[in-house]
């Protein structure tokens, strides 16, 4: 049995902080200001899953509208860093047609709940749980975070690799084309 | 023949200069946490390591469903927070990370691949959160960027703590490999 002394866990908690929050803003990575344009549009994956309270939900049922479709987890700095822009993004332009998610992989309803808690603006947009990563495998995410557009016709017409400024201009230009 | 090295050797000088572009390399320390990060760029693409010290990938997998055991040989194994970009690439780039090496005293090694650690993690009975957590937390093993695409990702380079050594990260663009390198990388005392 592996036990954890007070003097360790302190070292653990400092060591935790510095990994998921670096220090300054110069030393990150920059949000990228657009999306990838899918060459060829194809039929989005299923996506089926419950959010932190069991309720499911099915992308199936959003047809008819462009859904934004983002995959991320809490210890990912990139996810973290971009879930705010998301919120912006949503309040732009949900009155307008657009629909969002957010898919968690891995992690349970209290860890994303306490995260998200932290999180100005919190998200408006349901939070799903991916608890053991298969919707992501059929997605084809290869790391994160990873996110998808899928057009109002269901076919998956942008993706963002890496972090993104989701309310840039040049973002909400992309996705207002595909709003009615 | 003298007309043709005549030819040559403006290109050649050429080369050697761009050799010297390509070999730009940042560097920088943390004040804090003491973590140094090596970036290069080179062919329109960012490469950037920085180290994950051993009490903090202890902190980050244990936090994770990792016992402090399994952990250790992690945390051990000279992690570094990679990052790749396309900034300004001819075109999509893609990348495995079997083609990637660390040089070491001249002699090039493949790093342990992410399926190895899964396999050892699979043997060990973490439970699958935790080697969800930890497989997603690499630097992915292969992946494709568009231009402003990018990742940021764990790679471990299972080199003894405080070992110095290059990083050739290769990519294709449209059929041709390109190469980024950092030189004199160190990896983090314990």
């Amino acid at each position: 049995m592996c036990v954890v002394r007070p003097i360790e866990a302190v070292a653990i908690l400092w060591a935790a902080l510095c990994l998921a929050v670096p220090a300054k803003a110069e030393d990150l990575p920059p949000l990228t200001h657009a999306l990838t344009a899918i060459g060829q549009p194809y039929a989005a994956p299923p996506l089926k899953l419950p959010d932190l309270d069991g309720q499911v939900h099915d992308l199936a049922g959003q047809k008819g509208r462009p859904v934004v479709v983002n995959f991320w987890a809490t210890w990912c700095p990139p996810c973290r860093r971009e879930m705010p822009s998301l919120e912006r993004l949503r309040r732009q332009l949900s009155d307008k047609g657009l629909a969002m998610v957010a898919v968690d992989v891995g992690e349970d309803a209290d860890t994303v709940f306490s995260f998200t808690g932290q999180l100005e603006p919190a998200p408006g947009f349901p939070l799903l749980l991916d608890r053991d990563g298969a919707a992501m495998q059929r997605w084809k995410v290869k790391g994160l975070p990873t996110t998808f557009v899928v057009d109002a016709q269901g076919r998956v017409v942008y993706r963002a690799v890496g972090g993104r400024e989701f309310d840039h201009e040049d973002i909400v230009r992309q996705i207002q084309g595909l709003l009615p | 023949m003298r007309v043709f090295l005549r030819w040559l050797l403006p290109w050649g000088a050429l080369g050697l200069w761009s050799g010297m572009l390509l070999a730009d390399q940042d560097y920088r320390r943390d004040a804090d946490s003491g973590a140094e990060t090596w970036e290069t760029r080179a062919h329109g693409v960012t490469l950037r390591l920085t180290q994950i010290l051993p009490d903090q990938a202890r902190a980050f997998y244990v936090a994770r469903g990792f016992r402090a055991e399994d952990a250790e040989p992690y945390a051990l194994a000279c992690v570094f927070m990679t990052v790749l970009r396309n900034d300004a690439a001819p075109a999509a780039l893609g990348f495995r990370l079997a083609d990637w090496r660390v040089r070491v005293n001249g002699e090039e090694r493949l790093l342990t691949s992410v399926d190895d650690w899964m396999s050892q993690w699979q043997r060990r009975g973490l439970a699958e959160s935790a080697r969800i957590a930890f497989r997603w937390a690499q630097f992915p093993p292969e992946q494709e960027y568009e231009r402003g695409e990018w990742n940021q990702g764990m790679l471990a380079t299972g080199l003894p703590a405080g070992s110095r050594f290059d990083l050739v990260a290769r990519w294709q663009v449209a059929e041709k490999t390109y190469e980024g390198v950092l030189s004199d990388v160190r990896c983090p005392s314990h």
